[in-house]
């Protein structure tokens, strides 16, 4: 199996601090293991994409990044440190990690300020009137300021996720995790989270991205990871994934989804 | 044969007081029984077996042997058991209490478990603690959506208040009970009792229709 080192001259973060680390990591879901020992970094400042077909474990290894699926074997480190397994150090790590869902997940009975208030309030303690004005400002940086009094439910797809991306940086995290958040969009509202997105990127947020969004994967990403049967075939930059991919599975997987490079 | 329809008005005062005591009776067990509802259901739903046997044990107990029952036996059992005597109100009260909250129990467990997993992993996810998820994501939710439910069981308790009369507290039928023995006029006192029942539940049932409609559609 030819895949990349970790330490390829040609990653543009080498050197960087790692800020999320795997090694080895093993989950399984009763009998079925779905992670089958992943080993893979994602470095600060880095737009990390995980492609490959469905099944293949992406999703699983972004919620396991952040605890909400516990691993059966390996290690999982944030900043060197190891993902805790007890209730309260797992919390505390979880603040420091963003996380966008592919269905949004926005609290329906909170408007979108409170949607995005509601996580500094409760977990940083922060005064409301001060969480507010946190959310008014992440709100506009999404460009969704006149939509603050709305609930969810009368907000469209994209935008119900870009005030879920508002929500997930109101906590200020060092990592921003995305499981497919634009899967479950109409065609038309892709284009508005995936230029929130890129922002986010030029900014230099440290990244971890779950997608199908191949084109976003190969102009925005730094690293990409493809997956397939809970193991990682093939990672590199994006030029040599989607333009000379080293593995025939990941040819297959590119040209299913008719990537002609 | 001849009817006397003032008995009623003339003993106004009587009915005027157990109307306030089936009021009281009917929204002094919904307080108690709301929170105690979301205990049980919190209870069913932790995880912890002991815990959740003995919640199961109280709904079972209590959803399926009758009130009547569960009345009689608060007022003559109980201060056996227990050495306490308590007055034949807060006897009742405690009844209805322990049968409408068993009912919550239940209503509320289906409610939270109604509301989708991804809603408690993106609390978690901010870094919220299982008692702040339950608080400010779950609940708040899950109350919206059996709210119709809740409604129903409050028209069913307020009609079902009158079982207490059975240990002699004070409430509308206890009192249309004392009228009738007093005057004998047993049908216009039970006509008086049924409309002052039904003149007091026919707005409650149609603001439950209201907040079924309002609150009852799906997400």
């Amino acid at each position: 199996m030819t895949t990349s080192s970790e330490n390829s001259p040609s990653r543009k973060a080498a050197g960087a601090t790692p800020v999320v680390t795997y090694r080895d990591v093993i989950k399984r879901f009763g009998n079925v293991t779905v992670l089958t020992g992943v080993s893979m970094e994602v470095r600060k400042g880095e737009v990390v994409c995980l492609i490959g077909p469905s099944g293949s474990g992406k999703s699983t290894l972004l919620r396991c990044t952040n605890g909400l699926e516990r691993i059966d074997g390996g290690e999982i480190l944030l900043d060197g440190q190891l993902l805790p397994s007890d209730g309260k150090g797992l919390r505390l790590m979880r603040r420091r990690m963003g996380m966008v869902f592919q269905n949004f997940e926005l609290f329906p009975h909170k408007t979108a300020l409170d949607n995005v208030a509601v996580g500094p309030i409760t977990v940083l303690g922060i005064s409301r009137s001060d969480a507010e004005k946190r959310a008014m400002a992440l709100l506009a940086k999404v460009g969704l300021s006149e939509k603050a009094e709305n609930y969810p439910s009368q907000l469209s797809g994209g935008q119900q996720q870009r005030v879920a991306i508002a929500r997930a940086l109101a906590m200020e995290p060092e990592i921003m995790l995305f499981d497919e958040p634009t899967s479950a969009l109409d065609p038309e509202t892709v284009g508005e989270v995936l230029a929130v997105m890129k922002r986010l990127a030029e900014e230099g947020m440290t990244m971890l991205v779950v997608t199908h969004e191949m084109t976003f994967a190969r102009r925005v990403s730094d690293w990409v990871v493809v997956m397939d049967k809970g193991a990682i075939i093939e990672q590199g930059p994006p030029k040599q994934i989607y333009d000379a991919p080293q593995v025939n599975r990941t040819k297959e997987f590119l040209s299913h989804l008719g990537w002609s490079g | 044969m001849k009817f006397d329809w003032l008995v009623a008005w003339r003993n106004l005062d009587v009915f005027v007081d157990g109307v306030k005591l089936t009021i009281f009776l009917a929204v002094a067990t919904m307080t108690i029984a709301v929170p105690g509802g979301i205990v049980l259901a919190v209870m069913r739903m932790s995880g912890i077996r002991a815990l959740a046997a003995i919640a199961t044990a109280f709904i079972e107990l209590f959803r399926n042997i009758p009130l009547i029952l569960v009345i009689y036996m608060a007022y003559y059992v109980l201060p056996v058991m227990s050495g306490l005597s308590a007055s034949p109100l807060v006897t009742g009260l405690i009844a209805l209490s322990l049968n409408v909250s068993a009912y919550n129990g239940e209503t509320f467990r289906a409610g939270i478990a109604s509301i989708r997993k991804g809603q408690s992993e993106a609390a978690y996810a901010l870094g919220m603690s299982p008692w702040q998820t339950f608080r400010i994501v779950v609940l708040p939710q899950a109350v919206k959506r059996v709210l119709p439910v809740l409604a129903s069981t409050w028209i069913s308790l307020f009609k079902d208040t009158s079982l207490v009369s059975v240990i002699s507290v004070g409430e509308l039928s206890y009192a249309a009970t004392r009228v009738r023995a007093q005057t004998f006029r047993v049908l216009e006192v039970l006509t008086a009792m049924a409309a002052i029942y039904w003149v007091l539940g026919y707005p409650q049932a149609k603001l439950v229709d209201w907040i079924n409609h309002r609150w009852g559609r799906a997400e």
